[in-house]
């Protein structure tokens, strides 16, 4: 009968990072059902819970012992083994004493090749009480631990210091030593109201003893959520809060014993730009901030307490003390930012190295304006504010609210300049930095579209031109980003631009930038195609991440041309096409056409005859056979259509069109012998295949397409 | 449950963490007299982390950070403040209690006041040396850094020592409940009332003008490139202490030519890499020093 038991592991810290101890208790089960599961033992539910000051792992019905194993061994045939009077050979004599046993004890067993000798061993299975303190130190071993520490004598590494390890099987105990620490079942509760170890009577009843006796809720998901009630309660009367997910993840790693209280600061800070207040309250003093209906924020705060407080007032006016200070810090920045000149800030920007070999930020600025110039020309973006809007895009940096916020790059130009320049201008200095992760929203206005283009371009160039191209894992200056960031720009804001202009441009602006300040010798000759290849390879896995099959990228990438709004026509053309009935059959006729094409040219014995065929002129008179007619005739109706709708650009349509030739192709290819004897026959077959291999190529190599 | 402020005055404070801390077995020695921008560049925390040697020190030290004066004017931000620093090597298990009962000595209650213990690594660039630990809050306010030096001066720490940092003017605006540094109350004696003000404010004034308007540039160059001559000059004579001492001058006059924004971006931090490469030298010399003598205070 098989017997099971709960088990579990808690291991008592200090105070763990609150960002990393949620992934790290899911860690330390994982690696110990990887363990559990190599050791053959079996388990039902696994529950983990973490707090700042404990990871800890609850197994539910985890067996009581590995199964038996039985083990065969396989020695010599059972001919060689024994002679033709039943007696062990030598070869059966030695394979008895490597097994350890007498010739008596090996047994015959069949295969389908025949008979061998075998020793068969049954192993009994161990304990699990015996295997779990090597599964849990292998376990603990395994974890990934950014940073691990060093404590008191140096010898042991963790997180942080380990105080106490729980370990239990069922209701016992599993004795080993962990941490150089005991293990056992007492646990220590909240750090200020619970001084006595608490023993855990039974795995199962962890999170609720120690919830009960200790001042602790061990369940993150659990904490998390009375935080997030306890803020919408209390913020109920006041207005509404906002809940950030990230900060809601790390207040709850920071308490055992939530308690909310709501605080005010000073009204007159209110004047200051919300980004600023929002992001000291929450940043700096981890509180979440409330809004009006209108959602304009409001003067009061939410902070998480790791203790109900004997006086909640005086807890409140500590922390109202310190948010006001930050924030007339914070208003001390602005009003002396305020006094800054433009022209002054441009200069500063000298002093700011963008990349050693690059230049300062001031000439990144130079460089990005010249090229948003030339990218406002062809998207029809205002040139003149394109030309403010960049010169003025990194001067927030050297602003003292940014040098304390760098989140607020970009925001604090836009408030910074709001009186000075049109709204376009300044929302552009905000948008610049659009997109600054996957998924998050693009710049809207054309401005901000040219500037944030302009910047990842010349990123792009000078960090291959630096040969800091990214390699496996290393990218530095997060060129794959950057050049994510322009193919999204480019295709979901529709803009027609070509990479290989937008490349040339910048590599000539780089090339003016060192012809006049210095001649950098790290500077490499820039590979255009180098950078071209690498932004268009980012573009197909950009198309495979979002699910796209990769064969609808194969084909249009072998007819690609560095125009990502193009190739994205040609993508969701394809995409459409393959959903056609016709579309897996013209494939397989399309690498016919090709096959038998490729097969007729290399037996043309002159270059002319080649082009003869190429140039797709095709004698109707020649036409012998009814399947021809017919598909010459539909060759040369649809043509014309085809046409005019690759010159419109619509491939989708064009697509459908060609479609209709299915079944002429088939009839074709049924009955119709291309590669006849008569040359002149032959020939004019193929002028009409390649008639349609060009209607076909021309928006992907439809051939690729075969799954 | 709190003191008044009678008990509960800056030097108070200074006194209650000496006692607590000499009642837990640390020497108590007094602040080094050369400008320090934090305690951890005293020789009983930077040097005693260095080597097997146990230590266990505490003591209150002035800190200059030129950059950070406002003549007076920011009720948060002063150029010259107190720490009080105690460290304990090898770091005892009980660490973190131990400075728990010293917060109640002062008058803490910690089931009053929210006191949590917030992840804060720390790294110092120019002494080559890093920890993992947190910064205390109190009610929200940062009074304490707690760190456990993994490395210093480029030697891993073995055995780790930890440091506890009480940023002594936080915790008496707190205990005083006052909004002001300068209306902290630094003793109420029979003799009057003294504020931290009325000690230190025209201090204030006087060396942000300095710090800010009047310190010789060229002259602070050229003492930057002394100071870092005559401490490889003092290394390779095997004298490390002094050689210290240079270190912390030349780190001294890098903020100062730090405060007249006169240090680009790209030279800031080829200054930093120098003054850490003249630690790191100081930290091995050191070693070898101690070393030499058989790490004396091994021994006992």
């Amino acid at each position: 009968m098989i017997k099971t038991n709960d088990f579990l592991i808690e291991i008592g810290t200090e105070e763990l990072p609150p960002n990393s101890l949620q992934q790290l208790s899911l860690s330390l089960a994982q690696k110990l059902q990887e363990g559990l599961q190599k050791a053959g033992l079996n388990y039902g539910e696994v529950k983990t819970y973490a707090t700042p000051r404990r990871l800890a792992v609850l197994i539910k019905e985890l067996i009581d012992k590995q199964p038996n194993q039985t083990i065969e061994r396989r020695g010599p045939s059972w001919q060689a083994a024994f002679d033709k009077d039943g007696n062990a050979t030598k070869a059966a004599l030695s394979f008895a004493t490597s097994c350890g046993v007498a010739v008596e004890q090996l047994r015959k067993t069949k295969t389908t090749k025949g008979a061998w000798v075998a020793y068969k061993k049954t192993r009994a299975g161990d304990k699990t009480t015996t295997l779990l303190p090597s599964i849990v130190k292998d376990a603990i071993r395994a974890l990934p631990i950014p940073r691990p520490m060093r404590w008191n004598s140096g010898e042991l590494e963790f997180v942080q210091p380990v105080h106490w390890v729980v370990l239990l099987y069922g209701n016992n105990v599993v004795n080993t030593t962990l941490f150089a620490l005991k293990t056992g079942r007492e646990t220590y509760g909240h750090r200020f109201y619970c001084k006595k170890k608490i023993p855990i009577t039974e795995p199962s009843k962890y999170a609720q003893i120690l919830e009960k006796e200790g001042f602790v809720i061990a369940d993150f998901a659990k904490r998390k959520s009375v935080i997030r009630k306890q803020i919408e309660k209390i913020a109920s009367e006041y207005g509404k809060p906002h809940i950030d997910e990230q900060l809601l993840n790390e207040v709850t790693g920071l308490v055992e014993w939530p308690v909310a209280l709501l605080g005010s600061f000073a009204e007159h800070f209110l004047k200051l730009p919300q980004e600023v207040l929002i992001l000291s309250l929450q940043k700096h003093q981890k509180c979440f901030p409330l809004f009006d209906n209108k959602n304009k924020l409001l003067p009061y705060f939410i902070t998480i307490c790791n203790i109900k407080s004997k006086n909640p007032k005086r807890v409140i006016r500590g922390n109202e003390r310190v948010i006001n200070a930050r924030l007339s810090d914070a208003g001390f920045f602005y009003d002396s930012d305020l006094k800054q000149s433009l022209e002054n800030r441009l200069n500063q920007l000298k002093n700011i190295i963008f990349q050693a070999k690059l230049g300062s930020l001031y000439d990144k600025t130079m460089r990005v304006t010249k090229l948003a110039e030339h990218i406002s020309k062809q998207i029809g973006a205002d040139l003149k504010q394109t030309k403010h809007a960049a010169t003025l895009a990194k001067t927030d940096l050297v602003t003292e609210m940014v040098k304390e916020f760098p989140e607020l790059q970009g925001v604090m130009g836009f408030y910074y300049y709001a009186r000075l320049y049109k709204k376009d201008v300044t929302n552009a200095l905000k948008e610049q930095y659009l997109p600054r992760f996957a998924g998050d929203k693009l710049p809207k206005t054309k401005i901000g579209q040219a500037l944030a283009i302009a910047d990842r371009i010349d990123t792009l160039v000078g960090g291959f031109g630096i040969n800091q191209a990214p390699s496996g894992d290393k990218d530095p200056y997060g060129l794959r980003r950057a050049a994510l960031g322009v193919l999204r720009i480019i295709i979901e804001k529709k803009l027609n631009l070509s990479l290989i202009e937008l490349i040339k441009q910048s590599r000539k602006i780089y090339e003016d930038f060192f012809g006049k300040l210095i001649t950098s010798e790290g500077w490499k000759a820039i590979d255009e195609k180098k950078i071209l290849d690498f932004i268009s390879d980012r573009l197909r896995a950009w198309y495979l991440e979002k699910g796209y099959r990769p064969q609808i990228l194969a084909a249009v990438f072998a007819r690609s041309h560095y125009e990502p709004l193009e190739t994205n026509k040609r993508v969701e053309a394809i995409r459409a096409f393959l959903k056609l009935p016709e579309a897996e059959s013209l494939a397989i006729s399309f690498k016919r056409v090709r096959n038998i094409l490729k097969g007729g040219l290399a037996e043309c014995s002159t270059q002319e005859e080649k082009e003869e065929i190429g140039i797709g002129k095709l004698d109707t008179t020649l036409l012998t056979e009814k399947a021809e007619r017919d598909l010459a005739k539909q060759i040369i109706t649809q043509e014309k259509v085809v046409k005019s709708l690759y010159e419109r650009k619509q491939y989708t349509k064009a697509l459908k069109v060609l479609a209709k030739l299915k079944k002429p192709i088939d009839k074709f290819f049924d009955t119709v012998m291309v590669m006849t004897d008569d040359k002149q026959l032959r020939n004019n077959r193929l002028t009409l295949l390649a008639k349609l291999e060009y209607l076909f190529l021309h928006v992907a190599d439809i051939s690729l397409l075969q799954t | 449950m709190f003191m008044g402020i009678k008990n509960n005055t800056f030097q108070d404070l200074i006194f209650n963490l000496q006692q607590y801390w000499a009642d837990q077995g640390c020497i108590i020695v007094q602040p080094i007299d050369i400008e320090v921008g934090a305690a951890t560049f005293h020789p009983a925390s930077f040097l005693h982390a260095i080597g097997p040697e146990p230590w266990n020190a505490a003591f209150a030290q002035p800190c200059r950070r030129p950059r950070d004066g406002r003549y007076g004017n920011n009720p948060n931000r002063v150029q010259y403040y107190y720490q009080f620093q105690v460290v304990l090597k090898p770091s005892p298990d009980n660490i973190q209690d131990l400075y728990l009962a010293s917060l109640r000595k002062l008058g803490v209650d910690p089931l009053t006041d929210d006191i949590r213990f917030v992840e804060d690594d720390w790294e110092s660039p120019t002494l080559g040396a890093w920890g993992i630990g947190w910064e205390v809050w109190q009610n929200g306010m940062e009074i304490t850094q707690f760190t456990y030096f993994q490395q210093v001066g480029g030697l891993e720490c073995n055995p780790v020592m930890g440091e506890i940092t009480y940023g002594l003017e936080r915790i008496a605006m707190h205990l005083q409940e006052v909004d002001s540094v300068f209306d902290i109350v630094w003793a109420d004696g029979h003799l009057g009332k003294i504020t931290y003000g009325d000690v230190f404010r025209q201090n204030e004034v006087e060396m942000s003008k300095y710090n800010f308007e009047q310190s010789k540039i060229p002259v602070l160059f050229e003492h930057f490139m002394f100071y870092e001559k005559e401490c490889s000059r003092l290394l390779e004579l095997n004298l490390p202490l002094p050689a210290y001492e240079m270190v912390l001058k030349a780190s001294h006059v890098f903020n100062l030519l730090d405060a007249r924004n006169v240090v680009s971006v790209t030279e800031r931090q080829s200054y930093i890499l120098r003054v850490r490469a003249l630690a790191k030298a100081v930290a091995e010399s050191y070693y070898m020093m101690r070393k030499n003598l058989n790490f004396p205070l091994l021994k006992r």
